[in-house]
C-alpha cells in the first residue's frame, strides 16, 4: 500500500498531502517526520535525485523537483524499488504539466492538473498508471495513444 | 498552509503571489455557488474545484452540511459538456466521498457515463462508482464491471481491476465471482492490465494454496510483460516455495530455476526482487545464494541510491544468517560508508560489523569514527548496538571497541544515544571480565561531565556493586565523591549510597569513607543528609540499625523484600503519630502480576536496567516474589523458571498460564489467572492438581488467590516436594476451582453469595529440560578444551526415520533445553550431516557442554553421536539418560 504522497515547499509547508490507510491521528506525526527528514537531508540534492529511508516497516523515497520536495511512503509490496517507480511517474508527470521543474508559484498555478495526475497515478494506495504520455492524455479524458 | 515565496531571482514577477494566497474555506464555499448557474462557466468552475482540492489537500475538513452542499452543487456540473471540467468533477466526487443517502443523486449520471461510448468516461465512471458504492448498488453494476475487466481499452480494464482490488475488502463474495474475467485479463497484452489482474487474481485466491500454486506454475512458464507483474509473480513464487518446503523431497528446489532466471531480467526491479527472494529462501544453501549475492554486489555500486539502499538492506539481513556469504561484498560496502545517503551508510556499517573478521575490526573502527560525527542520533544508536554484538563476538578485541565506545561517549549526543552507549559498556563489563576495570573507569569519566541525572544515578549504582570487587577500589572514590560536591541532590544522594557500599565491602577504605560520609551530614538536601546519617549508623556498627557485618551488606545490597506498590500504598495510608511506621506491616502479597508479559519482552540484554548478575532478570524477579511468600521462603535458591505455558485456549472465559519454578528439592507451579468476564468476581481461586502420573512428586503446600476481579491478573501457587537434585519428570492434570459471584455491571458491586464452580485446564508436564538452564558460551571450542575429557561420556543413538535433519536437530535441542552455540542450530538444506553445539547448566549448578553429530541416510534414518562434557560424570550420564529415554 502507498501510505502517503506528500508535496512540500522549500520551507516545509505542505502543498499536497494525500494519505491512504493512515489513521487521522498519525497523519500529523508523519507530516512532521517527513518534513524533518527532508530538512535534514535534501539540502544540495540535485533535481530528481532519490533519497531513501526506512522507518519501522515502512519505506520512504523522496526527492526535490525545483522548489518542491516530494515524499512517497509505502509498505509491504511498495518497498523502496516500487516507490522509486511511483516517484518517477509522479516527477515526470509534474514536470510535464509544468513544462520544467516547477517553482512553487508554477506548481500552485498548475495545482488542478497536478491533482488530476496524482489521481491517475495513485488510487487509494495502489499504483494505477505509470506512463506520463498516457496520464497526460487521460487527465484530458483522451484515450491512450496505443489504443 | 503554504506561504507565498518571495525570491530574489529573475522570475520575481512570477513569484509575487500565490494563486491561493489568503484562501479561506468560507469564501471558497461561497464561490462554489457558480456550480448552480444556469449558464455554466467551465473555466471558472474548474478554478473553484481546484481551490476546493487545495483546501482538502491541506488537511482542511468540511462539515457534514458543507460537504453535502458542495456535493449537490458539483453534481449539477454533469450538465456541462466540457471535458476538462468533467474530469475535475470525477475527482471532486471521490474526494468528497458522499454518504450512502447522497450517492443516489449521482448514480444515474455515472451509470450513463459508464455505458458511454467514450472510453474515458467509462473508465472514470467505474472508478468513481466503485469508490462511493455500497453492496446493493454493486450488484446492479456488476455486469458492466465484468465486461469492463475484459474491455479492449486498457484504461477501462485497469480501472475495473483496481476497483476490484478495493472492493474485495468490502464485498469479497461479489468480486470473487469475477474470477474468470480476471483470469482472462492476466493474459492481456497490456502490461499494466496484466499487473493489476495478477494482483487481483492472487487476492481472490490467496486462501486456496493449490490455486495459487497452479497460477504460479502456469505463469512462470509463460511470459509476463510488465516488470511490476513479474515482481508480484516472484513474491507469489516465494510464497509457494515456503508453503511447500515441508513436503518436498531433498534435491533441487522447485522454482529455483525460475528465480535464478529472473536474475538476468532486464529490469532492475525484477532482478532485485528475485535476488531478495533467493536470500530469503528457508535453509538456503551457499550454492543457491551465490548468484543472488553477485547481483546485489553489482547494485552496491549502482548510481541509483534506491538500488544501493535495497542491496545493502538485503545483504544486511543475509549477514545475520550467512555472514560468510556476504564477505565478498565487503570492499564495496566499505566504500558505501561515505555514501551521501546516511541510511545507506548506516546499513553498510552495520553489515560490515556483522561480516567482518577479527583482523578487520581495527580498520573498520577507524572508518566508523570518521563517519559517526555526521549522522543523526537514531543511526548512531544502531551502530552502537552493532558494535556491542561485535565485541561479544570477538571478546579479544574489547580494548579497541571499548575505547571507541568511550570516545563517542564524550561527544555530543542526546539521552537515548548516551544511554545506548552506557548500556553497551555495562553489558561488556558483565560479559568480558577483562574489560571490567577499563569500562568502569570510562563510566567514571563520563559521570564527571554527564548532563543526564538518570544516567549518573544508574552508573553510580552500578559502580557501587562492581567497584568494590575490583583490584583497586580506592581509585573510584574520587569520582564518586566529586559528585557529592558538583551535582544536583538526586545524584548526590546516589553518590552517598555508592560510597557506603564501598565502605561496607572494603575494610581498608572504611575509615576514609566514614570521613567522607560525615561531610555529607551538612548537605543542603535532607535526603542526602538522611542517607549519610543512616549509612554512618549502619556501617559504624552501633547496633541500632543492624548488628553484624553480614546484616550491613544485606541492608546495602539486598533488595526491599516488599513490593514497591504495596509500600507506597502503606506509606500513603500511614498517619503521623507516636507509633513509628513499621515496614513489617506492609503486605507482601502481590496483587497483579504482569510477569508473564514482561518475560516475553526481556529477552534482550538490558544493560543498566537489569540487575548486575544472573542470566535473566525475570528469574530474579520471580525469586524475590517467591521468597516473599512464607510457605515457600525456605525452599532455597531458585534454579530455573520456565516460560509461561498456556493452560487455556485463547479467548476463553478464564485465561490461565503456568510458570514452573524449579528448586533443588521442590517445584512450585505459579498459575497466572485472568478473569475475562466483567459480570463475575471469582474468590478462593485454587488449582486442584491430580499428580498420579507424577509419582516422585508430593504436594506440600498451596497458596490460593483470595479474589480475582475482572481483568486484573492474579496468581495462585502450588508446591511439590521431589527427591533432591534429581530431574524428576511427570504429568499433572489441572482443574481451576473457585467461588463465583455475580457482579452488577452498573455499580460494579458483587453479590454476597457465591456458587462453587470449576473449570478444566490443560495438562502440564515437568520435563527433563526444566532442570537445565541455557548458558551462553562465547567460544565453544575454548570452553570444550578447558572442560577436558575427564567427565566425558560418548554414545551413539538411532533416531529412527525423520522428515528432515532439521527436524531431528530441533527435537534434540528442545528435549535438552540447552543453548545452541555459534549458530549451529541452523542447518543448510539438503545437508546430510550436521554438528550442533549446546551449552547449559544442570541442576546443582553443574556446567554441561554437548556436541551432537547427526547423519541422515537416503531412507531418512537419522543417527546421532552424543558427546557430553561436564564438571561431574553423573551429570554427563544424566544427559545421556534424558536422550535415551526421550
Amino acid at each position: 500500500m502507498i501510505l502517503a504522497v506528500l508535496f512540500a515547499n522549500s520551507e516545509g509547508n505542505i502543498l499536497v498531502e494525500r494519505f491512504n490507510g493512515v489513521p487521522a491521528e498519525e497523519r500529523l506525526h508523519w507530516r512532521s517526520f517527513l518534513v524533518k527528514l527532508g530538512a535534514d537531508n535534501l539540502k544540495g540534492v540535485k533535481n530528481e535525485e532519490l533519497l531513501v529511508a526506512c522507518h519501522k516497516s515502512v519505506y520512504i523515497v523522496y526527492t526535490v523537483l525545483g522548489d518542491v520536495s516530494i515524499y512517497i511512503v509505502g509498505k509491504d509490496e511498495y518497498d523502496e524499488l516500487a516507490l522509486s517507480e511511483v516517484i518517477f511517474v509522479i516527477t515526470s508527470a509534474v514536470k510535464d504539466v509544468c513544462g520544467k521543474p516547477p517553482t512553487e508559484r508554477l506548481f500552485l498555478d498548475k495545482y488542478g492538473r497536478i491533482c488530476l495526475c496524482l489521481d491517475e497515478i495513485v488510487w487509494k494506495g495502489y499504483l494505477e498508471n505509470t506512463e506520463k504520455e498516457r496520464i497526460k492524455r487521460m487527465i484530458r479524458l483522451r484515450p491512450p495513444t496505443e489504443f | 498552509m503554504a506561504q507565498p515565496l518571495v525570491k530574489k531571482d529573475d522570475d520575481r514577477d512570477d513569484e509575487e503571489y500565490s494563486p491561493f494566497l489568503g484562501i479561506e474555506k468560507g469564501a471558497v464555499l461561497q464561490e462554489a455557488r457558480v456550480f448552480n448557474d444556469p449558464q455554466l462557466d467551465a473555466r471558472r468552475c474548474s478554478q473553484v474545484i481546484t481551490k476546493l482540492l487545495y483546501l482538502l489537500n491541506q488537511g482542511e475538513t468540511f462539515t457534514k452540511v458543507e460537504a453535502t452542499e458542495v456535493f449537490f452543487s458539483v453534481t449539477k456540473l454533469f450538465q456541462s459538456r466540457d471535458i476538462g471540467l468533467r474530469r475535475m468533477v470525477y475527482l471532486m466526487i471521490k474526494e468528497l466521498s458522499p454518504s450512502a443517502d447522497e450517492v443516489i443523486i449521482v448514480t444515474s449520471s455515472l451509470m450513463k457515463d459508464m455505458n458511454s461510448k467514450t472510453d474515458m468516461y467509462r473508465a472514470n465512471a467505474i472508478r468513481v462508482l466503485c469508490r462511493i458504492t455500497d453492496g446493493t448498488l454493486l450488484t446492479q453494476i456488476e455486469r458492466y464491471l465484468k465486461q469492463a475487466i475484459v474491455d479492449k481499452n486498457p484504461v477501462v480494464a485497469s480501472a475495473a481491476l483496481v476497483s476490484g482490488i478495493h472492493l474485495l475488502q468490502t464485498n469479497p463474495e461479489i468480486v470473487k465471482r469475477w474470477s474468470n474475467e480476471v483470469q482472462e485479463a492476466v493474459q492481456s497484452r497490456a502490461a499494466l492490465v496484466q499487473f493489476h489482474a495478477l494482483a487481483l487474481l492472487h487476492q481472490i485466491r490467496q486462501n486456496d494454496r493449490l490455486a495459487v500454486s497452479k497460477l504460479v506454475t502456469s505463469l512462470t512458464r509463460g511470459t509476463v510483460r510488465s516488470p511490476l507483474a513479474q515482481c508480484l509473480l516472484i513474491r507469489y513464487t516465494s510464497q509457494v516455495i515456503r508453503e511447500s518446503a515441508g513436503s518436498t523431497q531433498a534435491g533441487d528446489r522447485p522454482f529455483y530455476d525460475y528465480l535464478e532466471g529472473c536474475l538476468r531480467h532486464k529490469a532492475e526491479m525484477v532482478i532485485f526482487e528475485a535476488a531478495r527472494a533467493i536470500t530469503e529462501l528457508h535453509g538456503v544453501t551457499n550454492r543457491e545464494l551465490t548468484p543472488a549475492i553477485t547481483v546485489l554486489q553489482l547494485f552496491l555500486s549502482s548510481s541509483k541510491p534506491v538500488l544501493r539502499f535495497a542491496a545493502v538492506r538485503t545483504l544486511n539481513k543475509v549477514a545475520m544468517t550467512h555472514p560468510m556469504a556476504v564477505t565478498n561484498c565487503n570492499i564495496d560496502m566499505e566504500s558505501l560508508i561515505s555514501d551521501q545517503n546516511r541510511s545507506i551508510a548506516t546499513l553498510a556499517i552495520t553489515t560490515l560489523l556483522k561480516t567482518g573478521n577479527e583482523s578487520s575490526v581495527d580498520r573498520l573502527m577507524k572508518q566508523i569514527t570518521n563517519f559517526m560525527s555526521d549522522i543523526a542520533d537514531e543511526f548512531k544508536i544502531v551502530v552502537v548496538e552493532a558494535i556491542r554484538s561485535l565485541c561479544l563476538k570477538f571478546p579479544l578485541k574489547y580494548r579497541a571497541l571499548m575505547n571507541f565506545l568511550s570516545n563517542i561517549l564524550r561527544e555530543e549526543g542526546g539521552f537515548e544515544y548516551k544511554k545506548a552507549i552506557v548500556d553497551s559498556i555495562v553489558i561488556l563489563i558483565r560479559d568480558i571480565p577483562e574489560a571490567k576495570e577499563s569500562g568502569l573507569l570510562h563510566l567514571c569519566e563520563f559521570i564527571e561531565d554527564c548532563e543526564f541525572t538518570y544516567l549518573s544515578t544508574q552508573i553510580l549504582h552500578f559502580l557501587g556493586i562492581e567497584g568494590p570487587r575490583t583490584s583497586d577500589p580506592s581509585k573510584y572514590i574520587r569520582y564518586i565523591y566529586n559528585r557529592v560536591h558538583l551535582e544536583n541532590a538526586t545524584v548526590r544522594a546516589s553518590a552517598v549510597s555508592t560510597l557506603a557500599k564501598f565502605g561496607a565491602m572494603v575494610d581498608s577504605l572504611k575509615p576514609r569513607v566514614f570521613i567522607l560520609l560525615r561531610r555529607c551530614l551538612f548537605d543542603s538536601d535532607d535526603e542526602v543528609r538522611d542517607r549519610a546519617t543512616l549509612y554512618l549508623s549502619t556501617l559504624g556498627g552501633d547496633g541500632c540499625v543492624v548488628e553484624t557485618d553480614q546484616d550491613v551488606k544485606d541492608f546495602l545490597f539486598g533488595s526491599l523484600d516488599v513490593p514497591l506498590v504495596n509500600l507506597e500504598t502503606s506509606l500513603k495510608n500511614y498517619e503521623a503519630s507516636e507509633e513509628p511506621f513499621d515496614i513489617n506491616s506492609v503486605p507482601k502479597e502481590i496483587k497483579s502480576q504482569p510477569l508473564a508479559e514482561k518475560k516475553a519482552q526481556s529477552k534482550k540484554p538490558t544493560g543498566l536496567g537489569a540487575p548486575p548478575s544472573g542470566p535473566a532478570s525475570t528469574v530474579d524477579a520471580y525469586e524475590k516474589m517467591l521468597s516473599s511468600i512464607p510457605e515457600f521462603s525456605n525452599f532455597g535458591k531458585l534454579f530455573k523458571s520456565s516460560a509461561p505455558v498456556e493452560l487455556t485456549e485463547a479467548e476463553t472465559e478464564y485465561a490461565v498460564n503456568v510458570v514452573k519454578h524449579i528448586f533443588d528439592r521442590h517445584v512450585v507451579f505459579q498459575y497466572n489467572c485472568t478473569n475475562t468476564i466483567p459480570e463475575q468476581l471469582l474468590e478462593n481461586v485454587i488449582v486442584a492438581v491430580d499428580a498420579s502420573d507424577a509419582e516422585e512428586f508430593t504436594e506440600v503446600g498451596s497458596k490460593p488467590l483470595r479474589s480475582l476481579p475482572y481483568d486484573t491478573p492474579g496468581q495462585t501457587f502450588l508446591a511439590f516436594e521431589k527427591p533432591e537434585g534429581v530431574p524428576a519428570v511427570g504429568k499433572f492434570s489441572n482443574t481451576l476451582r473457585f467461588i463465583v459471584k455475580e457482579v452488577d455491571p452498573t455499580t460494579g458491586e458483587a453479590e454476597e453469595d457465591g456458587v462453587e464452580d470449576e473449570y478444566q485446564l490443560e495438562d502440564l508436564e515437568v520435563v527433563a529440560a526444566d532442570y537445565i538452564l541455557k548458558d551462553q558460551v562465547l567460544n565453544f571450542r575454548n570452553a570444550w578444551e578447558t572442560m577436558g575429557p575427564d567427565c566425558e561420556h560418548v554414545d551413539e543413538y538411532g533416531l529412527g526415520q525423520r522428515e528432515s535433519l532439521n527436524e531431528a536437530v530441533s527435537a534434540v535441542i528442545s528435549l535438552l533445553g540447552m543453548q545452541p552455540c555459534e549458530g549451529t542450530e541452523v542447518i543448510a538444506s539438503n545437508s546430510r550431516s550436521h554438528t550442533c553445539l549446546l551449552a547449559g547448566v544442570y541442576i546443582g549448578n553443574v556446567k554441561v557442554l554437548v556436541r551432537l553429530s547427526f547423519g541422515i541416510d537416503s531412507s531418512k534414518e537419522v543417527a546421532m553421536k552424543l558427546v557430553v562434557r561436564s564438571e561431574d560424570v553423573t551429570v554427563s550420564d544424566a544427559i545421556h539418560e534424558i536422550v535415551a529415554s526421550g
